[in-house]
């Protein structure tokens, strides 16, 4: 049985199908990096994955257990599954270890006092250890994205979602957040990327996705997939991608 | 008593004129001096900014009722002269209006962007002349939301002149209401009439905000 | 010009402020309920509630306070509800304050980009552990210029309690004046003491406000 397996899924948004039959499966400890032009339903299917949206036929399944909005125990679902936006997201009104440390608090996972040897941890993990006590409108956009990674990494998730975290960086910014996400898929993580990063895609990924007009187009290991794309469509994305 | 009648229901329209006229003369008066309380809070000159922020702070802080009775009662007996009561209370509603847009103005003026004053000067404009052709009709088109809002405010404001005696609306609506013990059909009456001309007042400033939201 | 006369009667301008203070405090309490329930109805799915909800907003927002106050102390008698003036006002300025803190409360909780609300959810936390922790902080931060200055209007509009005999500050005044007949002195004692009470809550809420919010504003 596969970590997240995705079965047929079709979805609407009012008049347009976004999703067009996309199955699609990833084993646990799998780097995934879903590619693909806008509006090919790469951001739709990453966020059906944790239940942001619902999918109108079809199935998925995470660790077995079907995944839709009204699932019981979404919320405990929902924390073995970490997502990463490409807005960051932290909470401005809370510094970073009340950033790091809510969640896990709240949710019954850490008692009050290892919280902030959590947080230190986490923070480590992503080279940001003496941030800790900074606000979040205090750091670099980078920054922030490696916070909200460790915000995730907190809950200790069994599955990691990016959703091109990188996109909203300024350019020298990108380099560190791609640092701790190859180091996290070192780690053995289960990671499913969303990504315009080809370079992360082609080094570190194990597999490449490329949608298309709301299908899985293409996939495969990503050696193979660049040099030898198989659809033209394939080949002309990865040509305007250079 | 008196069964409530037609004569009840034209008295109470008839009194609009005067809630008219009390508003045409706070805005005749007031608007003027709420300009120069808004370009005096802009002002280069720091004790010009400080006086004016104080004497708006100052007719804030006080209810507009106090401002009434001030000028209607306090004033003359301090001057020791009849002030015609009709002077006094447009003292008050002046003062009103031009302290609360006077700070409306003031947020519009500020609004608009100090580059547009600064490509003004790059071309050859004096201050006056930027104020006037570059910045205030912009600081008008912002400020016109709020100020019709306040305008609102105002028409709500001239009931309390009923306690002076002008029988502007709601005066007349406390001597209907008493001369035919009708409180009931007589204050909503009273009620709709405020709400029909308000509610056109409000559902326009939030559609000039809704437009000015697009716009930018 | 002679303030004297006026110092026998301090004990009753103290009690009359306090009135005020009182008549305030209740109303701006259940004015903020009111309006906490009606920025739930606004936002919520039973489009009657919301209609109802916007109707009474718009009904409370252009018509006169005096108008709101005579009504419940005149009109609610004919349907068997006699309040004393006191009373009357409360629940007049209580409805009044409620309709403007509906769009404020509604405003605060707009301001929340949905993305915040989404990360809370995806972090694994209850609906309520979203709204407490995740929404709430930043649109009370949001809501409270607008609810403060509101209040503000509020305290000066208690005034208008003294057209029903209500025995705040306003009234105390006119009770002063019949007795002094110090007409000046008497309105400018009352119109200094408003402003008294207006610049120490202005100060207050500043205080608070800084004391409340502490997380700096976006860039």
């Amino acid at each position: 049985m596969a970590l997240v397996e995705i079965r047929d899924v079709h979805k609407t948004f009012g008049k347009v199908e976004v999703l067009k039959g996309v199955s699609l499966d990833v084993e646990e400890g799998e780097i995934v990096t879903i590619i693909g032009r806008s509006g090919s339903g790469k951001s739709t299917l990453l966020r059906c994955i944790n239940a942001l949206e619902s999918v109108d036929s079809g199935e998925i399944r995470v660790e077995g257990q079907k995944v839709h909005a009204r699932m019981p125990d979404l919320k405990k679902f929902r924390q073995r599954v970490g997502i990463v936006f490409q807005a960051f997201n932290l909470f401005p009104h809370l510094k970073v270890e009340r950033n790091i440390t809510l969640a896990p608090l709240l949710t019954g996972r850490i008692e009050k006092a290892k919280a902030r040897a959590l947080a230190e941890d986490v923070l480590t993990r992503v080279g940001l250890a003496d941030k800790i006590d900074a606000w979040p409108e205090q750091l670099s956009g980078g920054q922030q994205q490696r916070v909200a990674i460790a915000r995730c990494l907190a809950m200790a998730p069994h599955l990691m979602l990016f959703d091109e975290v990188t996109s909203a960086l300024d350019p020298e910014l990108v380099g560190e957040v791609l640092k701790v996400m190859e180091a996290m898929a070192k780690q053995g993580m289960t990671m499913i990327l969303v990504t315009h990063e080809m370079g992360f895609a082609r080094n570190v990924a194990n597999r490449i996705v490329f949608m298309h007009q709301g299908r899985v187009w293409e996939q495969g290991p990503p050696a193979k997939l660049f040099a030898n794309p198989e659809t033209p469509e394939l080949a002309s994305f990865i040509a305007s991608a250079k | 008593m008196r069964s409530f009648s037609l004569i009840d229901f034209v008295s109470l329209f008839a009194a609009l004129r005067w809630t008219v006229a009390l508003v045409v003369l706070a805005l005749a008066f007031g608007a003027p001096l709420a300009l120069g309380l808004a370009m005096g809070r802009i002002s280069r000159f720091a004790g010009l900014r400080w006086t004016m922020a104080a004497c708006i702070q100052v007719i804030q802080s006080v209810p507009l009722l106090g401002l009434l009775f001030f000028f209607y009662f306090g004033m003359p007996v301090f001057l020791g002269i009849q002030v015609p009561a009709l002077v006094a209370v447009t003292i008050a509603y002046t003062l009103y209006t031009a302290a609360f847009l006077g700070e409306i103005w003031r947020g519009g003026l500020e609004a608009v962007k100090q580059a547009q004053w600064e490509a003004g000067a790059c071309l050859g404009l004096s201050a006056w002349q930027q104020f006037r052709h570059i910045i205030a009709p912009q600081a008008l088109r912002l400020s016109l939301p709020p100020t019709v809002g306040f305008l609102v405010q105002l028409i709500k404001g001239t009931s309390l002149a009923s306690i002076l005696g002008f029988v502007e609306l709601a005066r007349a609506g406390q001597v209907v209401s008493a001369a035919t013990f009708q409180p009931l059909l007589t204050y909503a009456l009273v009620a709709a009439i405020y709400f029909a001309l308000c509610l056109p007042l409000t559902l326009w400033s939030r559609s000039l905000e809704a437009r000015l939201d697009g716009s930018r | 010009m002679n303030f004297l006369p006026l110092w026998r009667y301090q004990n009753q301008l103290i009690d009359g402020a306090i009135v005020t203070l009182e008549l305030t405090v209740i109303a701006a309490l259940a004015g903020l309920l009111i309006g906490v329930a009606g920025a739930v109805a606004l936002n919520g799915r039973i489009t009657p509630l919301r209609w109802l909800v916007r109707g009474y907003i718009e009904l409370f927002r252009n018509t006169p306070s005096l108008i709101q106050i005579f009504i419940v102390f005149f009109v609610l008698p004919t349907f068997g509800l006699k309040l004393p003036a006191f009373e009357a006002a409360a629940v007049a300025l209580s409805l009044y304050f409620g309709a403007y803190s509906v769009e404020i409360i509604r405003a605060g909780l707009d301001s929340v980009p949905k993305n915040q609300i989404e990360a809370g959810q995806c972090l694994g936390l209850s609906g309520w552990q979203v709204f407490r922790h995740i929404l709430l902080p930043p649109a009370l931060r949001n809501a409270y210029p607008a609810v403060t200055s509101q209040f503000v209007l509020l305290l000066l509009g208690t005034s208008l309690a003294s057209q029903v005999a209500a025995d705040e500050l306003f009234h105390v005044a006119g009770f002063i004046e019949s007795r002094t007949y110090r007409s000046f002195e008497v309105y400018a004692v009352i119109c200094a003491v408003y402003f008294a009470m207006a610049m120490s809550f202005k100060a207050l809420f500043a205080i608070i406000g800084l004391a409340a919010f502490r997380w700096p504003r976006r860039r």
